[in-house]
């Protein structure tokens, strides 16, 4: 069952068959734009990762391998497709933040695409406004300093 | 070689040709090798390097540590406009540099990954090389060509299993080991030690040295990484997902080869409380709202495991700092 939840973003409920569960999801039926005036952020996106969000063709393979999926707003291949659509919304998704850049959609997408290059770009438009993606909380004794390192240089400014 | 070098490698680098000498006169090695700890391997985990020194004396090799490394970096930057974070690396190639070395071995593989990019980004391209040089004035030029390797490969390509399966002394027989990969030995392919989805390595290793290899679905899959400060409910899931994956296939331990991995596996497995009724996830997913059966499985890296077989006494495994102490386990199943 689908039902619309505004614009177009729909919500898709199905039947798993441990009872019936809701899948946010965000379904768009835009098609692709074949144009040379992307938004500015875009460009952006394309400059800082290196990498052509419109070589994705929406496979899904990247949000399928994804181990981070259930803290996302935005499944990567969704990611992806919001920026093939010029759509800001993708600039406050939760998703970047969530990505660890494990790499596993790197490995596997078909059209060569580096999304974790591209959730970095969509993290480095934020953080180099000055603005932080990790607010510290009490930090449990024994974490190595590996994990402080790389949560500093990859959700702070 | 410089005489800094030389002094720095000589002493143990004899230590080793008459360890070799006693073990087995036919062998002839004293392959000092150019190490790169990194922070953790100084601090949560010691038992890493004290295990890998240990075996690879066994092996006829000296781990000789790189004079004045510097923090590789950690995370390998994934932006095109970042030259700045290559400079650290850049610094630890020149001290490999100034050892007359071409080589760089190591066993973190956070700081594998980092230096390994790192060494390719650079240089694939001498225009960035040569503005990073230019920075680092004060150093000398490096001239590129500092190939980083991962203990793991060396085990495997230069060594060989046979090799070491020829001075296990105390075969695993009867233990199930679960290797866990991760991420930063296999990805990007570039760098990868082995195929990112179907690795072999480790599994291969631990079967040579007698033991049974457990395979898992989650092997390849991140434990939520630096994560676990910034969104700790999430690498908790993940790392469930793992060892429980590991338990419910006949696992005794779970083998590693990354402190940061084995931080969250240790940490988070022993968060789950003792009873089963416990739920893990949070509210909004519902993919992992199941219940979670609490497993306490002991996490060690692959240089322990290793030692252990070569027949290293107890003060050289390191074994201190583990979460789970794995030698319950090790003595049931092989014995002391
Ligand atoms: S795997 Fe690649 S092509 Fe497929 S949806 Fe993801 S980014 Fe697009
Ligand atoms: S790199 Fe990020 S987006 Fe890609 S699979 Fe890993 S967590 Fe998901």
């Amino acid at each position: 069952m689908a039902e619309r939840i505004g614009g177009d973003a729909l919500r898709v409920t199905r039947d798993v068959g441990i009872g019936a569960t809701d899948y946010p999801s965000r379904v768009t039926r835009h098609t692709l734009r074949i144009s040379s005036g992307e938004p500015d952020f875009v460009r952006r996106v394309e400059e800082l990762s290196g990498e052509d969000v419109f070589a994705c063709y929406q496979c899904g393979k990247c949000s399928a391998g994804c181990p981070f999926t259930s803290g996302m707003d935005l499944l990567p291949a969704e990611v992806l497709r919001l920026l093939q659509l010029g759509d800001e919304r993708v600039l406050s998704s939760r998703s970047p933040w969530v990505c660890a850049s494990c790499l596993a959609c790197e490995v596997r997408c078909p059209k060569g695409v580096d999304i974790a290059k591209v959730m970095e770009a969509l993290r480095l438009l934020i953080l180099r406004k000055g603005e932080t993606g990790l607010t510290w909380r009490e930090i449990p004794p024994g974490v190595p300093q590996i994990a402080l390192v790389g949560a500093t240089r990859k959700l702070t400014p | 070689m410089s005489n800094e070098a030389k002094a720095f490698i000589a002493p143990r680098a004899s230590h080793v040709a008459r360890h070799a000498a006693d073990k087995s006169p036919s062998r002839v090695t004293r392959h000092a090798l150019p190490y790169f700890p990194g922070c953790a391997l100084k601090d949560q985990a010691r038992g890493f390097e004290r295990a890998a020194q240990a075996a690879m004396e066994r092996l006829g090799y000296e781990l000789a540590e790189l004079p004045r490394w510097n923090c590789c970096g950690t995370v390998y930057s994934l932006s095109s406009d970042d030259l700045m974070r290559h400079v650290a690396p850049v610094r630890n190639f020149i001290r490999v540099q100034e050892l007359g070395e071409r080589r760089l071995v190591t066993l973190c593989a956070m700081c594998y990954n980092t230096l390994r990019r790192s060494a390719r980004f650079v240089s694939t391209d001498p225009e960035r090389l040569q503005r990073i040089n230019a920075f680092m004035d004060e150093e000398p030029d490096y001239a590129g060509g500092v190939e980083v390797l991962h203990l793991l490969q060396l085990l495997r390509d230069e060594i060989g299993y046979e090799e070491i399966e020829a001075r296990v002394e105390r075969p695993l027989y009867g233990l199930k080991v679960a290797p866990y990969y991760g991420c930063m030995l296999l990805r990007p392919r570039e760098v990868g030690i082995d195929d990112p989805d179907r690795p072999e390595t480790m599994e291969l290793l631990f079967e040579y040295l007698g033991a049974e290899a457990v395979d898992s679905p989650h092997k390849v899959e991140c434990c939520g990484a630096y994560q676990t400060v910034a969104n700790p409910e999430i690498a908790r899931e993940r790392v469930l997902e793992i060892v429980g994956a590991a338990a419910r296939r006949g696992a005794d331990l779970i083998v590693t080869s990354c402190p940061l991995c084995t931080y969250n596996l240790e940490h988070h497995q022993l968060s789950v409380p003792g009873d089963a009724s416990h739920v893990t996830g949070d509210k909004s997913s519902t993919r992992h709202a199941l219940p979670v059966t609490r497993h306490v499985i002991p996490i060690l890296y692959f240089t322990q495991l290793l030692a252990f077989a070569l027949g290293a006494p107890g003060e050289e495994l390191g074994f201190e700092q583990a979460a789970v102490d794995p030698r319950p386990v090790l003595a049931q199943r092989v014995g002391g």
